[in-house]
């Protein structure tokens, strides 16, 4: 069977329980919300394929359960993502505390260069909210990690958080590639000529593929 | 061995592969005095070089080799035989010569091994088994091996033990390449026989003993032995007969009895069903004659000592693992019950109300669960909540105690202040969870669904009560599974509170705080579907799913989210029975992912494969099939003969002291391993680990994990990334079992290996490239798994299957 995609990039949404990871995802791939969702029990994961910048990338999103309890059944699938989304509830003070631990938790079971995006979901619920979408963007700052509110409800964002992720995790393996080509290319007196740029070596494409 | 002279034989044939003691059972056109006659079925090549499996029996073999003063031609080996057909043939003979049963593998159709693997039967023609043999010795595993050399087959499609022939196989040539290719047998057989020849003279003692350890290559070696028309083993043995004769005095027969015990002589490498002991010493030594053969026996297993480098431990366990796998019984096709109906229920109680007969009761549940008219009342007995020897009256005072204490509890929480919550956050922790997640259970059942839904109150309800009930287990997410159907089926508070709680008591290891419970119960499902479909097991753990995370859901909350409702309560009620033992829903697992095993090996699926498969067969399966294949898998293991103590943990039966070193993990809780620096094992790690290097650096262990966790590889960055960080290098001794791909069927070659493979600690989540070892001239390389599981490559195929692992960080 012929390759649909271009290249596989594996993310992964976590946060507490009931913060909405579940919507979010299901927002995401199959364009739906759903009032009476399932709690997610385990783990499970969906596929959604998008074109970023001509490229068709497939996103293998793993869902995971929140329940502190759990963790060290859903750690296990950290392995191997190169983008994570941390995802807090903006009515629930407690979710929000809380992803100051699931970075904790990152760092301790996941590859140390993985993509990072913090989303504040359902901000549609704006009678209800306990975070300030100022204090979601001063922990954004001070991990130095992208932000973003959302609703899965109202389809706010959602695309958005995806693709940026996406487009993060892309531009970070162009430049890994890069920096591991041989540089006698183009340093030195040499002057990168407009057309040098062009000649890209081994699309990091070749790389990502593989995967 | 010269080849005779042709002339005297008008038929001449090649065995190449006998299997003594077969007994024929039952072939059309055959008298019935025939039948049940012993004999030896082989795989003979003819003249023309076409090939056939052939029965002779036994007194046909003997004339056979009166008539020969060829030694070796009474031992089953690959020798080849010539029959004589000469004019002084008596009749008698001729009469025999005609009992000889012969299919050509040209015309060979279908073949089918049953009863414990002991019997075959053959077929030319579709629809008729023409005949079928009985194996006395061991089994049939062997034969089909060499079988399935030379003729290629499929597995029929309703019967696994069926197999049909493709088309005969011209796989030599391609079985040549492979080993060539491993290269791990190089010496020129030529130079091997003529040195034996000439050194024979001068020392014919130890020169046997060479030859000997040249063998106990070939055996242990033994695909490599294929790579001439005639090959080493065969010359060698050859030798050895003469060699011995001018040692020792005794008669031929004798002789040949004692190499009987070496003519393991693998064409083909075989998994040899011979115990250890039983293939070196043979009969002598069982009956404590001492002797030569005995002797050289003796050496010959110390050659095989000083050819590897591994402890007597190490040793042992390879054996375990080139060990033939016995296998299972067959399963029993065991059709459910009716359901136990409201008239037997009654009859069942005596006038009092008590339930007598217990386990009889149990036992119509298990068979075929409850009526449903019925299933509030029975449940109640079920979960505990009543007893079973309660009279009516004595039911009425529990009843009214029991709503008592539970509004009590309820009351506690109910009554607590705004204030008192504020500052109670382990409470509110635990309330913000029911709150979630009673939102989000089955709201697509009528009996939840809609908005402000009474009965998400009560389920809102009992559950906060149970977190008074039982505060530090607390909520954890999967319990409003638990309790849906109860309330569902029962309607009333008090009654779902107790059935509930009775329900919590049987599956409280689910929800441990540290998972536990749930570990365990994996590594138990993971050590049945080992032993009841290895194959498929071998599978998973191939693609990272050793750990069977993707049964998880399963065991949490016992099927709950891959039934309806209706078919949940069937399931949830047999399995309350107990019965046919406390495991039994890992039984459930094992045949679902039985029912499934076509699919997930066929497709080859991946990781994430299995998963999604896994989770999307919700819905989709068939209770009473489920049901009645696990019963079915539980009476297979149950009676297996090679039951080894951990399967039996499992399944509840008391212990032996049998272990199968290739899974012999300890029963214990899944424990976070501490590190050990004085565990013995490990310092030998260690001490080794300095000479393997060779660097003599001595090397601090700083975490290994308990002795008899050893097997259970996890990746150090797993639970130990504290350790990870001083570590500088990782320890890891694989044991693995050979299997060669290049070869049609990968069951039909293995033998055992050790490696001992020193890496350095890679950063927690780097599983590649992880390097390799020399083999032959070729490289091999390893890949760890996310999950611990190793892979083995060799020129780009996957090789082999590690059984076991010993592993430590080294600082």
């Amino acid at each position: 069977m012929a390759k649909t995609y271009d290249c596989l990039f594996k993310l992964l949404l976590i946060g507490d329980s009931g913060v909405g990871k579940t919507s979010i995802l299901f927002r995401f791939s199959e364009d739906a919300f759903n009032i009476s969702f399932i709690s997610t029990i385990g783990i499970d994961f969906k596929i959604r394929t998008i074109d970023l910048d001509g490229k068709k990338v497939k996103l293998q999103i793993w869902d995971t359960a929140g329940q502190e309890r759990f963790r060290t059944i859903t750690t296990a699938y950290y392995r191997g993502s190169m983008g994570i989304m941390l995802v807090y509830d903006v009515t629930n003070e407690k979710s929000f505390e809380n992803i100051k631990n699931w970075i904790r938790n990152i760092e301790e079971n996941a590859s140390a260069d993985v993509e990072k995006m913090i989303l504040g979901n359902k901000c549609d619920l704006d009678d209800k909210r306990q975070v300030s979408k100022e204090r979601g963007e001063q922990l954004a700052i001070d991990y130095q990690i992208k932000f973003v509110e959302t609703s899965a409800k109202d389809s706010l964002n959602v695309e958005y958080a995806f693709y940026t992720l996406a487009r993060d995790i892309k531009a970070k393996m162009e430049k890994k590639q890069e920096a591991s080509n041989p540089p006698g290319a183009r340093s030195g007196a040499h002057v990168l000529r407009a057309s040098d740029q062009q000649r890209k070596p081994p699309s990091w494409l070749s790389r990502c593929s593989l995967l | 061995m010269s080849s005779s002279s042709a002339e005297d034989i008008p038929e001449q044939c090649k065995d190449l592969f006998t299997q003594d003691g077969v007994l024929l059972k039952s072939c059309i056109g055959r008298s019935i005095n025939e039948l049940n006659s012993i004999g030896m079925l082989c795989i003979v090549q003819n003249a023309d070089s076409t090939k056939c499996v052939e029965w002779r029996p036994n007194d046909l073999i003997t004339i056979d080799s009166d008539t020969q003063d060829q030694e070796w031609a009474v031992v089953n080996t690959i020798g080849r035989r010539q029959r004589t057909l000469s004019g002084n043939m008596t009749s008698d003979y001729a009469t025999l010569r005609a009992r000889i049963i012969k299919i050509p593998l040209s015309e060979l159709k279908t073949f089918r091994v049953s009863r414990n693997n002991q019997q075959m039967q053959f077929s030319t023609k579709p629809g008729v088994w023409q005949m079928s043999f009985y194996f006395q010795h061991g089994n049939a595993e062997i034969f089909v091996a060499y079988l399935k050399n030379h003729v290629k087959t499929a597995k029929a499609r309703n019967d696994k033990n069926t197999y049909i022939v493709v088309e005969p196989n011209r796989e030599t040539q391609v079985l040549n390449k492979s080993f060539a290719e491993l290269d791990i047998f190089t010496e020129n057989p030529t130079d091997v026989v003529w040195s034996l020849v000439s050194n024979l003279r001068q020392r014919p003692y130890e020169t046997t003993m060479e030859a000997f350890s040249k063998l106990t290559d070939i055996v242990y070696y033994g695909n490599e032995a294929m790579n001439g028309k005639r090959d080493v083993s065969e010359e060698v043995a050859d030798l050895l007969t003469k060699s011995m004769s001018a040692m020792e005095d005794s008669t031929a027969v004798t002789r040949s009895d004692e190499y009987e015990v070496i003519s393991v002589k693998p064409t083909l490498p075989p998994r040899p069903c011979i115990p250890r002991y039983a293939l070196y010493y043979g009969n002598e030594a069982m009956n404590g004659k001492r002797d030569v053969s005995e002797e050289v026996a003796d050496l010959l297993t110390k050659s095989m000592s000083a050819m590897e480098d591994s402890t007597a431990v190490t040793r042992s366990d390879e054996y375990e693992v080139i060990s033939v796998k016995p296998t299972l019984p067959p399963r029993p096709c065991i059709p459910r019950g009716t359901p136990l109906s409201t008239e037997k229920w009654d009859g069942l109680q005596d006038t009092d109300g008590r339930v007598t007969e217990v386990e009889g009761v149990k036992q119509l549940i298990f068979r075929g669960g409850v009526a449903h008219s019925i299933r509030p009342s029975v449940w109640k007995y079920l979960l505990d909540y009543y007893p079973w020897t309660m009279t009516h009256s004595e039911i009425k005072n529990l009843q009214r105690r029991k709503t008592e204490e539970y509004f009590s509890m309820k009351l506690q929480w109910r009554s607590m202040t705004e204030g008192q919550e504020s500052r109670f956050s382990e409470y509110r922790e635990r309330k913000s969870l029911v709150e979630k997640d009673v939102n989000r259970t089955d709201r697509t059942h009528p009996f939840y669904a809609g908005e402000n839904n009474p009965n998400l109150i009560v389920l809102q309800d009992i559950l906060m009560t149970y977190v008074m009930y039982n505060f530090d287990l607390g909520y954890v997410q999967g319990m409003s599974d638990i309790l849906a159907p109860l309330l569902l089926l029962l309607g009333n508070e008090v009654d779902s509170f107790w059935c509930f709680a009775g329900f919590m008591e049987k599956i409280a290891p689910n929800f441990d705080m540290d998972q536990a419970g749930m570990k365990q119960q994996l590594l138990h499902l993971q050590q049945l579907l080992t032993f009841a479909s290895p194959e498929l097991a071998q599978h998973l753990a191939q693609k990272d799913s050793g750990n069977m995370y993707f049964c998880f859901r399963w065991l949490l909350v016992w099927f709950k989210r891959e039934f309806s409702h209706r078919d949940i309560m069937r399931l949830w009620e047999v399995l309350w029975t107990g019965l046919p033992c406390a495991n039994f829903h890992l039984f459930i697992c094992v045949a679902i992912l039985d029912t499934e095993k076509d699919i997930l090996i066929g497709k080859d699926y991946g990781f994430t494969e299995v998963l999604k498969h896994v989770n999307d067969l919700s819905m989709r399966l068939d209770v009473d099939k489920i049901l009645s294949t696990a019963e079915g898998i539980y009476h297979q293991i149950v009676s297996a003969p090679h039951l080894t103590d951990q399967i039996r943990v499992i399944l509840g039966l008391p212990t032996i002291g049998r272990s199968h070193t290739e899974d012999s993990h300890s029963d214990t809780e899944d424990k976070e391993a501490s590190p050990k620096a004085e565990c013995s094992r490990t310092n030998e790690a260690s001490r080794s680990n300095a000479t393997t290097n060779g660097n003599g650096t001595n090397q601090r262990v700083l975490f290994a994990p308990e002795a008899d966790e050893y097997d259970r590889f996890i990746w150090p960055g797993e639970h130990n990334s504290n350790y990870i960080k001083t570590a500088k290098t990782l320890y890891i001794r694989i044991f693995v079992r050979w299997r060669h791909r290049l070869v049609s069927s990968p069951t039909e070659a293995s033998t055992a290996k050790t490696l001992t493979y020193i890496c350095p600690v890679a950063t927690p989540t780097s599983f590649e490239p992880n390097g390799g070892f020399n083999i032959g001239s070729g490289t091999v390389l390893v890949y760890f798994g996310a999950t611990g599981s190793v892979t083995l490559e060799y020129n780009g195929i996957q090789i082999s299957v590690v059984t076991k692992t010993v592993w430590a960080l080294l600082a």
